[in-house]
């Protein structure tokens, strides 16, 4: 088991992407142009720099493999990654009069060779600069995608004295996180406030639900209603270590004060990390709350209704998808199946519009009791692609808030030569009525918004809404 | 978009295994033809070994795993000294752990019952031989899945030399175990094993099953005829696995557990910061070297602040130190490792014993001091330069 454990925590960490997606019939991987890259087999060896050959790899296995490879124009691709290394130069005060960019033409072989002779002319005069302008530039190159499931794993480090089960940061979650934090803030409303103490520095410091977060680092987290990067302080990921000040308001007590957080390790709750809790409400509705798609996860809920169901009638399940930043696709349609059979839950589909069908395993037993789900910001890609089957298959009611809009397709993961990981869509994904998710989310039947003043008092106003439609 | 990989990624990192195939286990891989029931090797002590099984129930705690259980049910195999040469041999496993385990490993290609008839050399309920309060009691704990029997080889090993020792099933963390009456727990742990934090709840479950049957061996209210032999102030504890990581727990939780022998375990409990001063032992094999993969040795290492050695068997697999290659041939496994079956478990004896006789019994033990000529499978690591020789 220990072994097992190790090694899954390897494979977990570079298979981060290629989790979120079922197996590709054979056939369809092996085309000739993905021998740029292959899907990894075994928890990689050790990281070695990222170097020019790498940067070489990613591209073509991009070309090769991504949704769109076949018809996109690379240049994009190469001026992103030129854009980034002229900047990182010029951070480092190390700009140079030869760093221009060459012409492309649009042949994809004859501009990479165009790009990686006036790459090798500029990093060569910038020898200490090698390695971070490998690594802005092939982020750089696969952020230019602008995909959000397409992601470059490297440099993965964990703190020595970590724990399982430990977090990292501050301990705190707000009522903007996940994809609202970085750059798509969508239409997230002030006030910035506490959701959740996990632990850590805001445990120590005495922050509770509900308290308002005015500046971060003295900045106002929102700027003419607009949500500013600023808010991305609240979520430092190792190895950041800087401190964050915050200055919060009590709207209870009128206090108004200043702390400063420093990110660390800190022990979770293991009951509140199982991926699958469930409880009885009211005697009669099984609530079930899922944090993530993971393998087996599907059967865990089933499991755990068919439990709790045991000697009683029940009136209807709740499922509570807040926060559940989705897995595997399969798993997604293996909950839709236990509530509906014989229906479409998604199509994944190619640029040229060939799509495979995802449908309900009819196998899985009806649970056959009304469901609401409570969605979220947080709630994304396997879990939208459940909430949007939710939604238009009529199998329930949603409650809460518009989901993320995370799911432009399920990842496949390529292991490049040094080690890291490259994880983007081969297929994109599409609601069971062909609708596109992505970006957009799934809004709730019934919008329901988490308040400051319900935070503080430790009201749940989604989970009163979803009993009382529960007991209609 | 970063942020909410970023935030994703963390999560697969904690999650661990939440995302990944786990990998098959090692026992799946088949060969050659299956050999038939095993027979486990003789312990090497001069004592004849008895073996019983007690039934014991918490009813201070709901069972961890199955709430709605409001006691805490326990299986436990005592080993012991005898004088009796003669009885019948106690039975491995029974017939339906046989089964489970089998099935749940997906050993196939072997009867379900061929476990159950591995032969074993202690004695079915042979009279405890011993001076009263004179014996050192040792606990094993196995790995996670696996029930207390595949220790049977190290147990009887210690019994013959004198020590008392008590193999808990911890249930529901195995895929079967037997309570009286024929009555059978299973895996419900395994439910739940991907997710972030599993290891710690398990190792917090098992540290308190280990109090508990520490309550019922000693003192004037003990479950067990031979209680009045053990000297209460000699009691430490193994285990492979989680259960390594759990013989830690319960070290820092009971402070009757004396010294520890963690074989191949990824750690979970919080030492404290003022550190553990009692005996620790960590026998690792190719996966535990100081520095590698899995950082809990080295971050408990720091934190030990008294007689401690890290051993590893760079030939050695996980499951070297049980019984499994000793029953490889009966379910027909090739484990693919460089020490043999009989080599593995006379290191494994020889090294744990030589712990125990240091720390309860005997005093010196060279063995653990320096490379041994007689055993260079095994080498002794400086964690802080991450060497072994």
């Amino acid at each position: 088991m220990t072994i097992i454990r190790i090694a899954a925590a390897g494979l977990a960490l570079l298979l981060a992407a290629a989790c979120t997606a079922p197996a590709p019939p054979r056939g369809e991987v092996s085309t000739a142009a993905s021998t740029a890259c292959a899907r990894p087999v075994r928890p990689p060896e050790a990281e070695t720099p990222t170097t020019i050959d790498v940067i070489e790899q990613a591209y073509f296995c991009i070309l090769g493999n991504y949704y769109s490879g076949a018809t996109l124009d690379a240049r994009s691709l190469l001026t992103a990654g030129f854009v980034a290394l002229t900047q990182e130069l010029n951070r480092d005060g190390r700009d140079l009069p030869g760093a221009t960019m060459p012409a492309l033409t649009g042949d994809r072989k004859a501009d990479w060779a165009a790009f990686e002779t006036a790459y090798r002319k500029i990093t060569d005069q910038v020898p200490g600069l090698r390695d971070k302008l490998a690594i802005v530039t092939l982020e750089a190159i696969v952020a230019g995608l602008g995909d959000n499931h397409a992601r470059w794993a490297h440099d993965v480090k964990r703190p020595l004295d970590y724990y399982d089960g430990d977090g990292y940061g501050l301990g705190l979650a707000a009522n903007v996180n996940g994809p609202q934090a970085d750059g798509d803030p969508g239409v997230t409303l002030p006030p910035l406030f506490v959701t959740t103490v996990q632990g850590g520095a805001a445990q120590a410091a005495g922050l509770r639900p509900g308290d308002l977060i005015e500046s971060i680092n003295g900045s106002a987290p929102f700027i003419d209603g607009q949500a500013s990067p600023a808010i991305n302080a609240l979520y430092p990921q190792y190895p950041e270590a800087r401190p964050v000040q915050l200055r919060l308001l009590r709207q209870s007590t009128g206090r108004r004060w200043t702390v400063t957080l420093k990110p660390g390790l800190y022990p979770r709750d293991p009951a509140a990390l199982q991926a699958v809790q469930s409880k009885l409400l009211d005697d009669d509705i099984a609530y079930v709350r899922m944090t993530g798609f993971a393998p087996d996860s599907a059967n865990r809920v089933l499991r755990a209704i068919t439990r709790l169901r045991t000697g009683r009638t029940l009136t209807g399940v709740m499922l509570d998808l807040r926060g559940n930043g989705g897995g595997s696709p399969t798993e997604a349609t293996r909950l839709v199946s236990a509530f509906a059979h014989g229906k479409v839950t998604a199509y994944q589909c190619t640029v040229d519009g060939k799509c495979q069908i995802s449908r309900t395993d009819d196998t899985v037993e009806l649970v056959g009791l009304p469901l609401v789900v409570l969605t979220d910001a947080g709630c994304a890609s396997a879990c939208e692609h459940f909430s949007s089957a939710v939604k238009d298959l009529r199998i329930g009611q949603l409650v809460g808030t518009r989901t993320a809009g995370v799911i432009s397709g399920p990842a496949q993961g390529y292991l490049l030569s040094n080690n890291t990981t490259l994880g983007f869509p081969t297929r994109h994904h599409l609601g069971p009525n062909r609708e596109v998710i992505d970006r957009i989310g799934v809004p709730p039947d019934h919008y329901v918004p988490l308040t400051p003043k319900d935070a503080a008092a430790g009201h749940d106003p989604a989970l009163a809404k979803a009993l009382a439609l529960l007991h209609k | 978009m970063r942020h909410l990989l970023a935030v994703a990624a963390g999560l697969a990192v904690l999650a661990a295994s939440a995302c990944s195939a786990p990998t098959p286990p090692r026992s799946a891989v088949p060969s050659a033809t299956p050999t038939g029931p095993a027979t486990l090797p003789a312990p090497t002590g001069d004592h004849p070994v008895g073996a019983t099984a007690l039934y014991l129930k918490d009813t201070s705690r709901p069972d961890p795993w199955v709430p709605e259980a409001k006691a805490r049910e326990l299986m436990v195999t005592l080993w012991y000294p005898t004088q009796t040469r003669e009885g019948q041999r106690a039975q491995y496993m029974t017939s339906k752990e046989s089964e489970l385990t089998l099935k749940g490993k997906r050993v196939t290609g072997v009867p379900y019952d061929v476990l159950n008839k591995t032969r074993t050399n202690a004695f079915t309920d042979a009279k405890p031989a011993g001076r009263k309060g004179s014996l050192p009691l040792v606990v094993l704990s196995p790995g996670f899945t696996t029930p207390r029997s595949t220790l049977t080889a190290l147990a009887e090993e210690l019994a013959s030399r004198g020590y008392v020792v008590a193999g808990i099933d911890h249930t529901y963390e195995n895929y079967a175990t037997t309570f009286p009456g024929g009555r059978v727990a299973e895996c419900v742990a395994c439910d739940s094993d991907s997710d972030s934090g599993f290891g710690t709840k398990v190792v917090g479950v098992r540290a308190a099953d280990v109090s508990f049957v520490l309550d019922q061996l000693t003192g004037s209210s003990a479950k067990w005829e031979g209680s009045s032999l053990i000297d209460p102030s000699k009691i430490a504890m193994a285990g492979q696995s989680i259960g390594g990581a759990a013989t830690l727990a319960a070290m820092l939780k009971d402070s009757r557990v004396r010294a520890g022998i963690n074989m191949d375990g990824t750690t979970y409990a919080r030492i404290p910061k003022s550190g553990l001063s009692r005996p620790f032992l960590f026998m690792g094999a190719a996966g535990h070297p100081p520095g590698g993969s899995d950082n809990s040795w080295d971050r408990d290492w720091k934190l030990m602040t008294g007689w401690k050695r890290w051993l590893v068997l760079p030939g050695a697999d996980h499951q070297s130190f049980t019984d499994l290659p000793l029953l490889s041939g009966a379910l027909g496994l090739d484990l693919r490792v460089d020490l043999s079956a009989a080599r593995s478990v006379e290191i494994t004896r020889t090294y744990v014993r030589a712990f125990f006789d240091l720390h309860l019994h005997t005093g010196r033990q060279p063995l653990l001091d320096e490379p041994s000529p007689r055993y260079p499978e095994v080498k002794l690591c400086t964690p802080a330069g991450k060497t072994c020789e």
